[in-house]
């Protein structure tokens, strides 16, 4: 890696600020000039590359992602060499054949990276995904395809046809990873099974992402993550005691968990291929991602018969340790998991007495009495508006957060600072406002190059650069409906 | 757990977990669990809190101890002392990846910083996970994972419309989470390092982790200011039916209908394949339209029979319907037993054998291994001392009386 090659990517991802939908801390022109003069010019070695070292400065370690005051604005990344080469998965090939979330989003994961990730699609509308969510003035995108479809080109194959297969396969002996999530057997039912794919390249890397996995005697069931929640045990747990058990948050989060297992899988299956030339098969069904980070809910009940009950808004872990409504009728979330973090919650409340051995200093003791030691901070929080109840613990260190909405979110000060709201422009629809990249690298951080593409534009590109089919011939294939 | 273990793909790797509870340090055990050498570097007195987390076993560590902690070697190692820091830098110095959790500011205290540490070893990666991450105006704030669901947005989302917000399923969800970013993190780093031969710091918040995985809240938000609000056990914004219902014998079950063809399936299942008709429910937008009279009619139905036989009728048209499984309908399930979700670990001093969750994601050719439960606290001290830094007994015991390890 070069400086220039830094300075490169600094230049490609130039930032603008823009009057974006949340508050902003200072005007728009403003914020632009001031983020203007961090534009680098290619070659230029004077970038923020010093910054990466001391940790206190990491923001400024990737300008463009992490630019403080306002969003981040992105227009589409010119493709550079330099540009590939400082990002991790430069040079590798994915091809993501799913549908919705669940194994699509590792792929963007590792679009974000660097990979280059083809969306391949049926013709006629392609991945349901661009009509699940809110809709925008495109009719081939809603905003949840705009977002989580980043990073790709389309690429429209038609499997259910044998000469889409044919073109399916030859694509697959050019990428290195393939990612899908149909229920299983139906790859299988179009001739793209295992063994066809991997006599087609034999160090192919494929997650199959599924409700249930590739085995069992439900494999063949379809199942989304609302599904695997409640079979993988996370349903079951949210809500109060004995009452109706409610969304655990989010709708698509086993989606999401699924994927995270999934992007890892692969990360150390490409490592294990680079090594041997030898590709495998990530099996991930979506309930045991969920299933699997349910901290010591099994071991629990294997040894002590123990079933984990819906806790409301506690955990049986430690108390106070839950959510409380403040005078003004917003919530905040108190954590006080050590006896220390209760000590520092009762000086807050200025009743430092609480935390002595006699009364509630013990954690066991504050467990027992469960409900008066809820009561005590229910009434404290409760006299209190939110932000008086936040900077009073704050003062004393005790772990606290208010519950944001999304309002909440584009508002704060700390989610601007750190560059989670990045604000980029989609094709036909103009600036659209995203979560950025996670996890943040401070050599190669991730980046946004484009949102959700629209329907089939790279096929051309595609079948004529990268597989040499005649131009003639691509059109002979649109016309039959197989691209 | 294999009989002919071929070599895993993260063998060679070494890993100095020096992290606490389980975030930074579930990318530690994702990373052993494929082959990694996890050196779990511990303070002598207490080690991490971990051990502490949970439901107490005989031994004195709990079960999410025993678990979580899988495939770590204990060592003890005081970082506050001088020798303490010394030792910690010699084995950074042979190390490919250090995961810690300190607060801001705590490691360099220690001299122990990135600047430090990427000088000892130019290819270290290092995971630094904290409530809030390395930057920004509440980077010293103290963050759990509680607090990093409340500030990331979900917790607002779990309850009740206008009712008190609840623990979205799981308290440590935001750890997990995060762990799962980290470990993501750390093998894009050291794949770039086996191309340049350049480290990297990676900085994880526990609030990101949760914020990120918020659909289109976000855009939503940005372009139309709509501002998500709690759903209950449904959730109607893009698809009815979607939510909980409850069962003749008081049980629950899951039913999604993301898309009109899983409609028709349901309707079908309740003997009333007309509700799937155009001109009444047949179309997504209608039934969002009427999503009250059309969870009245699921909730009905699902009211009338037990789970097993609403969920038969339900896979016999291929329905998604699931039961919400409690921990010991998940323990009685074929198919958590036919995928081998559940592993029986003897752990030989506590002369128990623990059932845990098993390894995900579940590679073809090299699966992932639990070689053995949580170690007892500095376990392993002596053998990684000698093994890794060449200390003699003589050191090693100097170092004890001087409580350094």
């Amino acid at each position: 890696m070069t400086k220039g090659a830094r300075s490169a990517k600094a230049a490609s991802q130039t930032v603008i600020a823009t009057e974006g939908a949340g508050a902003q801390s200072s005007p728009p022109e403003e914020a632009l000039a001031q983020l203007a003069s961090e534009v680098v010019s290619e070659g230029d070695t004077l970038t923020n590359e010093a910054s990466a070292s001391p940790p206190g400065e990491a923001a400024s370690a990737s300008p463009s992602i992490r630019s403080g005051g306002a969003y981040a604005v992105r227009g589409p990344l010119p493709e550079r060499l330099s540009e590939h080469d400082r990002l991790p998965l430069s040079g590798i090939r994915v091809i993501d054949v799913g549908n919705f979330l669940a194994g699509p989003y590792a792929a963007s994961i590792l679009g974000e990276f660097g990979a280059e990730v083809l969306k391949v699609e049926h013709p006629i509308g392609g991945d349901p995904m661009r009509r699940f969510g809110t809709p925008t003035t495109r009719h081939d995108a809603t905003l949840a395809w705009l977002s989580e479809a980043r990073n790709r080109k389309s690429v429209t194959i038609d499997l259910r046809q044998k000469e889409g297969v044919d073109l399916f396969l030859k694509l697959v002996a050019k990428s290195d990873i393939l990612i899908e999530n149909f229920r299983p057997g139906t790859m299988e039912e179009w001739g793209l099974g295992w063994p066809v794919l991997r006599a087609a390249n034999p160090g192919l890397v494929m997650l199959r992402v599924s409700g249930y996995g590739q085995t069992g005697p439900y494999r063949r069931r379809s199942g989304f993550a609302h599904i695997a929640h409640a079979f993988g045990g996370l349903s079951y747990l949210a809500g109060f005691p004995g009452e109706t058990p409610v969304l655990p948050g989010t709708a698509p989060l086993g989606d999401y968990i699924a994927s995270l297992f999934g992007a890892i899988g692969v990360l150390i299956a490409l490592r294990h291929k680079e090594k041997t030339g030898q590709g495998q098969v990530i099996d991930v069904a979506i309930y045991e991602a969920v299933f699997r980070v349910l901290d010591e809910i099994a071991p629990a009940y294997g040894l002590f018969g123990r079933i984990r009950e819906r806790e409301g808004s506690g955990s049986f872990i430690a108390v106070p340790h839950g959510h409380f409504r403040t005078r003004d009728d917003k919530w905040v979330a108190i954590a006080c998991t050590t006896d220390k973090m209760f000590e520092r919650l009762a000086e807050a409340m200025e009743r430092p007495e609480l935390a002595s051995p006699e009364l509630y200093g013990d954690q066991r003791k504050r467990l027992a009495a469960r409900d008066t030691v809820n009561q005590i901070t229910i009434e404290w929080v409760g006299s209190l508006t939110r932000d008086e109840v936040m900077r009073r613990c704050l003062e004393k260190e005790v772990p606290i957060g208010p519950l944001n909405s999304i309002a909440d979110i584009f508002n704060d000060e700390h989610f601007q600072a750190r560059g989670n709201l990045a604000c980029v422009e989609a094709e036909g629809v103009g600036r659209v406002v995203v979560p950025n990249v996670v996890p943040t690298l401070s050599e190669t951080p991730g980046r946004i190059a484009n949102l959700g593409p629209p329907l089939g534009n790279a096929t051309y590109e595609v079948l004529r650069e990268l597989l040499n089919i005649s131009a003639e011939e691509i059109k002979n294939l649109r016309s039959r409906k197989i691209i | 757990m294999d009989g002919n273990n071929p070599p895993l793909p993260l063998a060679g790797i070494r890993v100095i977990d020096a992290a606490t509870v389980i975030a930074a340090p579930f990318c530690a055990t994702l990373l052993g669990e494929f082959g990694a050498d996890v050196l779990k570097v511990e303070h002598p007195v207490g080690g991490d809190a971990l051990h502490r987390f949970g439901t107490p076993t005989a031994r004195g560590d709990t079960l999410t101890w025993l678990s979580e902690s899988r495939n770590k070697r204990s060592v003890t190692l005081n970082l506050q002392h001088p020798e303490g820091a010394q030792i910690f830098k010699d084995l950074v110095a042979k190390a490919d990846v250090l995961c810690e959790n300190f607060r801001p500011g705590t490691l360099e205290k220690w001299g122990l910083g990135w600047d430090v540490l990427s000088q000892i070893n130019p290819g270290l990666i290092m995971l630094r996970v904290t409530g809030y991450g390395q930057t920004g105006p509440y980077k010293d704030r103290p963050g759990f994972a509680r607090i990093a669901h409340a500030v990331g947005g979900i917790s607002y989302l779990a309850g009740m419309p206008k009712g008190t917000p609840v623990t979205p399923g799981s308290t440590t969800l935001g750890d997990y989470m995060t762990g799962l970013y980290g470990c993501i993190g750390v093998l894009l780093a050291l794949r770039y390092r086996e191309k340049t031969g350049c480290g990297q710091y990676i900085d994880a918040a526990l609030y990101e982790s949760v914020f990120r995985c918020s659909d289109e809240l976000v855009p939503a938000y940005g372009m139309y200011k709509k501002v998500r609000e709690r759903h209950g056990p449904h959730h109607n914004d893009f698809a009815c039916p979607h939510g909980h219902f409850q069962t003749k014998d008081g049980k629950w079950v899951a039913i999604s209908c993301a898309t009109d063809k899983l409609f028709a399936r349901l309707a079908k299942a309740m003997d009333r394949p007309e509700l799937a008709s155009s001109s009444i429910y047949g179309d997504q937008k209608i039934r969002l339209e009427h999503a009250n009279d059309v969870n009245e009619i699921v909730r009905d139905w699902c009211s009338s029979l037990t789970r097993a036989e609403v969920l038969e009728r339900c896979n016999a048209t291929a329905t998604p319907a699931a039961p919400l499984n409690d921990i010991a309908d998940i323990f009685g399930d074929r198919q958590v037993h036919a995928r081998r979700n559940l592993v029986a670990v003897d752990v030989e001093d506590l002369g128990e054998t623990i059932v845990v969750p098993n390894v995900v994601p579940r590679l073809s050719e090299t699966p992932g291994r639990i070689r053995h439960l949580g170690p007892r606290l500095g376990e392993h001290t002596d053998e990684v001392l000698k093994e890794v830094l060449g200390m003699s007994d003589e050191q090693i015991g100097e170092l004890r009386a001087k409580r350094v390890i």
